[in-house]
Parts: C-alpha cells; sequence; structure tokens
C-alpha cells in the first residue's frame, strides 16, 4: 500500500507507543518479513520476484500496546499482521497487502506457572522451546512438540489451532489453553474466562482458536502443563498392508490405550522418506508407537498395543527404530532432507472420521496422481494425530520439475491444491487439521462451511468493522473484513 | 558467491530451527538478525533482490561467528562457515564494514585491536606450550600467571606462546581470512619453535579456533604429534586424581559460573570448570538459563568493534540472567568474556571473578 505523506505521520504516532527502536522500516526487515514457511511467497522469492513487503514491522511490549496500535490502524485503516515465529507454511503471516507486521516476540515474559493446578500463563510471543526449558526446570512440561517448536510462539501454536507430535495422547494446542488475554480489532483488550469447561453460556472464546489474528492479537494464555514422564517407549512395526495398519491404530485409540504417538507412513512414505531420513529400507505401511508417562503403565499399554496389532500381522521392529525415528523426527523437515525449492510441494493435510479417513487418502491419492502424472507428481502420506473418533491424514505432493516461470509454477501449485481439496470434501474430511487457513485455503472456506459460512462472516464485521485485521486470510478479504 | 557458502545460505534461509537458542534473535527481536534472516538477504543478494548497502552488509556482520546456532543446528549447516565466506568476498570488494578494515590495519601493525605493544615471543624450550593470544595478554593478565601457577601444581612449566597476537578468529569471523591465516602461521610457528608436544589453551574460544578453525577454515595442517589441551579440563581431571586440591573459598553469596563466548561449541568441557567451582566453594553453583549447550556468547567478540550497542546488549543479558537466578558473584574463564562482562557488572550489582585466579589464590601447598 502506498501511504505517501501518511507514512511519517504514522511512524510518529506508532513511535508514540512502543518507542522508536520497536519500529523498524528497513529494507532488510521488510523482505525478511516478506515471507513466512509457505511455499509460493518462498518460490517467488526464489525466482526472484520481488514480494509484497510490510510498511512497518511493530514490535510491541505488553497488550496495551498491542491495543493502541490496532487503533491507529483502524483510524488510518491500515492492515495489521500479527506475526509470531514466522513458521506457518499457509501464508497466515504474509503482510499481502502492506501495512503493519505486529511482531509479538517482546511478548515473552512467564507470568507465573502454577504447580497445584498444572498451569503456566505465559505471555503469547514466548518462543515455545525456551518456554519448554522454564517448565522442564521445574519437572514440568507443556505437551505439544511441533516439528516448529523451536521457533513458533505460544500465540503461534494458538491462532492456528496447531497439533505437535504427542498430540495422541496430550491433545492439540487448542485442547492445552484455559484461557487468554486477547486484544480485539478496534482495540479492547478482553480475558476469557479462567477455565474451558462451563456451562456459563456459548463457548465464544474459542472463536481466537483458528482465527489466525484476523479476528484479535493473542497477547497472552493459561496453558495446561503436564509432570515430565517418567519414561518414554518407542517402537516400530511393519504391517504389509496399509488397511490393516489403520485399523490397529482405530483399536488402539477406541480402547483407549493412550499411545502418545501413532504414526503410519503410508508404503510410498516408507520406501522414501524413511529410507532417507532414517536410514531403514522396508516395503509396507511403517508404524512408530510411542507410549509415556509412569513406567509400568506405560509398558502395559505398549504390551496390549503389541498384542492388537501383531494379531492385525504387524512385524514388530523393535526398539531402535522408534527410538531412532523420534531422535530424528525433525529431520523430516529441515535442510537437507525437507521438501525444498525449487521443488513445488504442498501439504494436503486433512481430518476425519474413522469410517471415511483411508477413502479420503485413496481418493486425494487417486487424483491427484492421474490428474498430474505428466508432471511426475510424487503423493506420500502419513497418519500421525489420532483422535478417539478419527485420524489426521498428512499427505503431501511433490513435483520436482515445476514450471520456471514464477506465474505459471503458482498456476500449476493452485490447481493441484483444487484437485485435492475437491478429492477431500466430497469425501467427508476437513480441508486442515492443525496448519490453519492462511493464504493458502482461504478460497475454500465458503465450500467448507457451505451456509454456516455467513455466520462467520457477520462475527467478523461485528469484531473487525474496518477489516484491518490479516486481510485475505481464513477466507475473508480485504477491505470490509469479508469482500473477496 | 562461492558454491560451498551459497549451498548452506540456500539450506538456512527458510529454516527456523535455531531460532530457540539464537543470541541477537533474542535480544532484538528482529527475524532478520538471525541465521535465517541473514542466509535470506545473502541469497537475495544473489537474486538481484537486493543489494550490499551498508544497511545490508550490517545484517550480514551482525552475527558475529553464530556459534550458538550452529551448535545447536539440527542438520549440522555449516553457517559459520558460509557467512566467513561471504564476509571474506565482501573484505576483497572493499564492502565489509570499515571496522573490518580498521581492524585488519591494526592487527597488520600490532597483531591484536587490544594493544599496541609487540608480541613477545616464546623463549625456550619446553613440553607443554601455553597459548596466551592477545585478549589474556591484553585484557586479563593475571589469568596468565594464574594458569602458569596451577600448571606448576601439576608439574608443568610451560612455555607461553602468542602473547599479545590474535589467534586469528576474530580476523576470520571478519572475512580478513588473509590476515588470520598470517596470525595463524606465526602461532603455529611459534609452537613449532617451542618444540612442545602440549599446547594448553585456556578458554573454549582458544580451543575451537585451534582445534577447529585452523584446519577447516583457514586450511592449515595442525602440526602432528601437538595436542590441545584445554585448561579448566586438565585441572578438574587433577582434582579427580588427587594431584589438585584447594582451600575453601571464603565466598559465601550465590554464585554462577558463566559458560564463556564459543562455550556450545565445546560440549565436552561443560562440567570441568563447574567441577572447580564445586571443590572451592561450600554451596552448588546457581545456573543460568542461557548455559551449556544454550550458552549465549557475552559480546566480547568482532560485534565489539561492528556493532558495539549489541555487543553490550548481548552482556547486559548474561548479567540480567545471572540477577534474575539469584546470582551474586559470577566466575568465568575466558579473558575476552571476563572483561566484557566486568565492563557491566556493576550496573547489575554482581561481582566477576576469574576462575583461574582464583583457583591459583586456593591451591593446596
Amino acid at each position: 500500500m502506498n501511504l505517501g505523506v501518511q507514512h511519517d505521520m504514522l511512524r510518529s504516532e506508532l513511535e508514540e507507543i512502543v518507542g522508536a527502536s520497536h519500529i523498524s522500516t528497513q529494507e532488510s526487515d521488510r523482505l525478511v518479513y516478506a515471507t513466512d514457511w509457505f511455499w509460493l511467497p518462498q518460490m517467488w522469492l526464489d525466482r526472484g520476484e520481488r514480494p509484497r513487503t510490510p510498511d512497518f514491522i511493530v514490535h510491541p511490549g505488553s497488550a496495551s500496546e498491542v491495543s493502541e496500535v490496532l487503533k491507529i490502524a483502524n483510524s488510518y485503516r491500515i492492515p495489521v499482521v500479527p506475526w509470531g515465529g514466522g513458521s506457518g507454511s499457509q501464508g497466515g503471516a504474509l503482510p499481502l497487502f502492506g501495512g503493519i507486521v505486529l511482531d509479538t516476540k517482546r511478548l515473552d515474559r512467564i507470568v507465573d506457572i502454577d504447580e497445584i493446578s498444572l498451569t503456566v500463563t505465559a505471555q503469547a510471543g514466548i518462543n515455545g522451546s525456551q518456554l519448554e526449558w522454564a517448565l522442564n526446570e521445574r519437572g514440568l512440561t507443556l505437551p505439544h512438540y511441533p516439528a516448529s517448536a523451536n521457533c513458533a510462539t505460544l500465540g503461534g501454536y494458538l491462532a492456528p489451532r496447531g497439533s505437535g507430535t504427542v498430540s495422541t495422547k496430550y491433545g492439540k494446542a487448542e485442547d492445552l489453553v484455559l484461557s487468554m488475554e486477547v486484544v480485539l480489532p478496534t482495540g479492547e483488550v478482553i480475558r476469557t474466562p479462567g477455565v474451558p469447561q462451563h456451562a456459563a453460556g456459548p463457548d465464544f472464546f474459542r472463536l481466537f482458536l483458528g482465527s489466525e489474528g484476523t479476528l484479535g492479537v493473542i497477547t497472552e494464555a493459561t496453558m495446561q502443563v503436564d509432570y515430565l514422564p517418567e519414561t518414554r517407549l518407542f517402537r516400530a512395526l511393519l504391517f504389509d498392508d496399509l488397511s490393516r495398519a489403520l485399523e490397529a491404530g482405530r483399536l488402539l485409540m477406541t480402547r483407549r490405550l493412550e499411545p502418545t504417538v501413532i504414526r503410519i507412513y503410508d508404503p510410498r512414505s516408507t520406501a522414501s522418506r524413511v529410507k532417507t531420513i532414517l536410514g531403514h529400507e522396508y516395503e509396507g505401511a511403517y508404524m512408530v508407537l510411542g507410549f509415556d508417562g509412569d513406567a509400568d503403565i506405560a509398558t502395559l499399554q505398549e504390551r496390549k498395543a503389541l498384542e492388537i496389532c501383531t494379531r492385525l500381522g504387524a512385524e514388530d521392529l523393535g526398539r531402535e527404530p522408534g527410538e531412532s525415528w523420534w531422535e530424528h523426527r525433525y529431520d523430516f523437515y529441515y535442510p537437507p532432507q525437507n521438501l525444498k525449492l525449487p521443488w513445488m510441494y504442498g501439504t494436503t493435510e486433512t481430518v476425519s472420521t474413522y469410517d471415511r479417513i483411508e477413502r479420503i487418502y485413496y481418493a486425494e491419492k487417486g487424483a491427484v496422481e492421474s490428474e498430474y502424472a505428466a508432471w511426475n507428481v510424487d503423493f506420500i502420506g502419513h497418519f500421525s494425530h489420532w483422535f478417539h473418533w478419527g485420524a489426521m491424514l498428512y499427505s503431501r505432493f511433490i513435483i520436482r520439475n515445476p514450471p520456471e516461470d514464477a506465474r505459471e509454477a503458482i498456476r500449476l501449485h493452485n490447481r493441484v491444491w483444487n484437485t485435492a481439496m475437491t478429492a477431500v470434501l466430497e469425501n467427508g474430511g476437513m480441508i486442515n487439521e492443525h496448519h490453519g487457513i492462511g493464504l493458502k485455503l482461504s478460497r475454500f472456506m465458503r465450500r467448507q462451511y457451505g451456509a454456516a459460512w455467513p455466520m462467520l462472516e457477520a462475527i467478523k464485521r461485528a469484531l473487525d468493522p474496518n477489516g484491518i485485521m490479516n486481510p485475505g486470510k481464513v477466507g475473508f478479504g480485504p477491505g470490509t473484513g469479508v469482500e473477496r | 558467491m562461492n558454491e560451498r557458502a551459497l549451498a548452506t545460505l540456500e539450506n538456512c534461509r527458510y529454516c527456523l530451527m535455531c531460532r530457540h537458542v539464537d543470541p541477537l534473535g533474542l535480544i532484538t527481536r528482529r527475524e532478520t538478525l538471525t541465521p535465517h534472516g541473514i542466509a535470506l538477504v545473502a541469497v537475495s543478494e544473489q537474486r538481484g533482490l537486493i543489494d550490499w548497502n551498508e544497511e545490508m552488509i550490517g545484517v550480514l556482520y551482525s552475527e558475529v561467528d553464530a556459534g550458538v546456532a550452529q551448535a545447536n543446528c539440527v542438520t549440522d549447516q555449516p553457517f559459520s562457515e558460509a557467512v566467513a565466506l561471504v564476509r571474506a568476498e565482501l573484505v576483497a570488494s572493499r564492502l565489509a564494514p570499515a571496522a573490518a578494515y580498521e581492524l585488519e590495519e591494526r592487527f597488520r601493525r600490532h597483531a591484536s585491536p587490544f594493544g599496541e605493544a609487540p608480541v613477545e615471543t616464546a623463549k625456550g624450550q619446553a613440553e607443554t606450550a601455553l597459548f596466551v593470544g592477545d585478549e589474556a595478554h591484553h585484557l586479563w593478565p593475571a589469568s596468565v600467571g594464574a594458569a602458569c601457577t596451577l600448571l606448576g601444581a601439576l608439574g608443568e612449566s610451560p612455555v607461553p606462546i602468542s602473547r599479545g597476537r590474535s589467534s586469528g578468529f576474530l580476523a576470520s569471523s571478519l572475512g580478513l581470512i588473509e590476515t588470520a591465516r598470517t596470525q595463524a602461521k606465526a602461532t603455529l610457528e611459534e609452537l613449532d619453535a617451542t618444540g612442545a608436544g602440549r599446547l594448553v589453551v585456556l578458554s573454549p574460544g582458544d580451543h575451537f579456533t585451534l582445534s577447529q578453525l585452523y584446519t577447516g577454515r583457514l586450511g592449515l595442517d595442525w602440526p602432528a604429534g601437538v595436542e590441545i589441551v584445554d585448561l579448566a579440563t586438565l585441572l578438574a581431571d587433577g582434582l579427580r586424581a588427587g594431584r589438585l586440591a584447594f582451600t575453601p573459598a571464603l565466598e559465601d553469596g550465590a554464585y554462577a559460573y558463566v559458560d564463556p563466548t564459543h562455550a556450545a561449541r565445546t560440549p565436552e568441557r561443560f562440567e570441568a570448570p563447574r567441577s572447580l567451582l564445586r571443590s572451592l566453594m561450600p554451596t552448588e553453583p546457581v545456573e543460568l538459563f542461557w548455559h551449556r549447550q544454550r550458552a549465549h556468547p557475552v559480546g566480547s567478540t568482532a560485534l565489539q568493534f561492528t556493532h558495539p550497542e549489541l555487543a553490550d546488549a548481548l552482556t547486559r543479558a548474561r548479567l540480567e540472567d545471572a540477577r534474575s537466578r539469584g546470582a551474586e558473584v559470577l566466575f568465568c574463564e575466558d579473558p575476552g568474556s571476563l572483561a566484557q562482562l566486568c565492563r557491566h557488572a556493576a550496573a547489575h550489582n554482581l561481582a566477576v571473578r576469574g576462575l583461574y585466579e582464583t583457583l591459583a589464590t586456593h591451591l593446596k601447598p
């Protein structure tokens, strides 16, 4: 956005709030804050194309400073894009229309650790690993271990409804939150009730979970924590057949054996990713199984799980491959083993009930592989976040020789996404389980919610009348907040 | 751009996995001043998206050597080496910050930015040499005498070498690779002249420089048959074997050991200084939040010259960490770190003590 003479006027007003040293308009900062972890803007930069950059990067130090910044942004109708660790893969932190990137990392204080109720209250900009270290010193853990923990913030855990590696036992980030402080788009600072389970009216505070900064800025949260487990047990198993592996997973969950981890790699992932990264060469569906907690209970749970798996034909590969997976679990996502440019790739993850999840997998795989066969598309997947009622499919497509022209690459990328999401929606899946919507999936929100979508639009209009908050994301357009 | 450097920076430009330990990212909260941001800036120059102007070059020089980030890299990317290579290209193109060229001149004239006295070359031969360098010689000379006393208690009579000469680390991290090689070669020649089969170093920084940087970044051959030994480790071994003993110190306040700059690069020695302190002090040391593998630098290296405000911010952050953990007295053995900590310690109501001097003072006869 061309702010012209407003630029210095606005900067001066922002300086009065946060101080001159906490605002940047430097070219280097504007470049670095122009992209998050979404393939599309990274590809854009990779091809030497100029990205849309923010006009200001502002680092507020308190909720009241956030509030004042939002009031100014409202008065000038300036877009505000909340920024945590910048590790989102959906383009949720992209400054599509310029304006203010609101980097929350100065909000990094641990307010309180309650060792009676087992909760931690911390500001939303605190780094995930740093928060974890502080808890570990007291024998506690926030059992949310996403691959992005080293860079993501607490607010970034919550805003897109993230899942971590051990979510199968401990729940998603949204299941761990008791309450939040949120600055509304118009600047009011609110605090949600102190506990999440009650009957004092509708559960409206959950609106901010998954809002990705479009309905306000999370500035503080109280999270449930756990004691560090006495033991963590891992092992790996091999199934000839993906269906049997999925059935094993279903039985472990529905019989409430409380696995920490069930991760089932489809045969293609087993033959490629597991082989390359873990060095294990197998054919079939590779399953990693984890249990934690008190040693005697975890051992018993593991034994019963093994009985179920072996009854379904699994070969027990022992502890070492499971432990090595735990040790190297992040290697899948970081250089040099990650999916990376110049490849085209996307994680078309979804979630559904047990009766549908396998069908979704084959429908999506079939559609993507057949429609983009000319591009030698590679479709891989694993099932990694499990619930009592269903499982999450972490499916990915990879095109190793995409079009060189950036605009052509975007077209192809969007087409593959259309194909994948259509297969998901037509078979009863959700368009996303834990990465969020961002820019990437924004255009699918109406289809996902159908007749319910206008309700969310109305809420957006009521909370953000000027549409300043993270425009272009989660299905909301720029300007009035809902136009697209 | 150098192909090796480019390959690493391409890997790092969108990797955020060292953010949790990155010192400058933590104190500035700027994405740009993290390995990810620096790598993105560097590769963007390659793609014609930016020019090497003063601002961008300032970014490239903002992380001294990114040792903590590299020590914690989940996939072992040689980020520090890549950045040093890019800086070397900037130096060659006369695009580096003015401070780099000023330092180059000071290295040429005095072999150190910290003093103007000529380097005191080693006299005589011995089985053991002690690497002194310029920081110990000019900034914290008491550590050298204390080290000799302690080594004497172990039956060693070391010949001090490189008294007043930089190890070459500082020059190499600024991209002054030839200057660094000159310094390193001078050190190796002096070492050779002593006939020593063992070189004792005072700090993790010197250990890293002599054992890794000389052969890796500078491409030099380490003399065959010469072992590098860390003094704190040697003393801790001596203590454990009953060859050394100390009288209890009288300090009764809470104390902490400050893992010095470069500590994260030498994890094998984390325990040695702590065990030495335990033998001396009546209570257990307080651990800083930023300790051992995640220990931040204290602002004692190149940032002092290129970005003094960032260097001071790093120092204050370490001191604030110590205060928040309840420490009153800080111990450290690295001369450069000690000098930098001392500059700001009083403002944080902290006392700073040299580990080696304290040990030497309390050596049991």
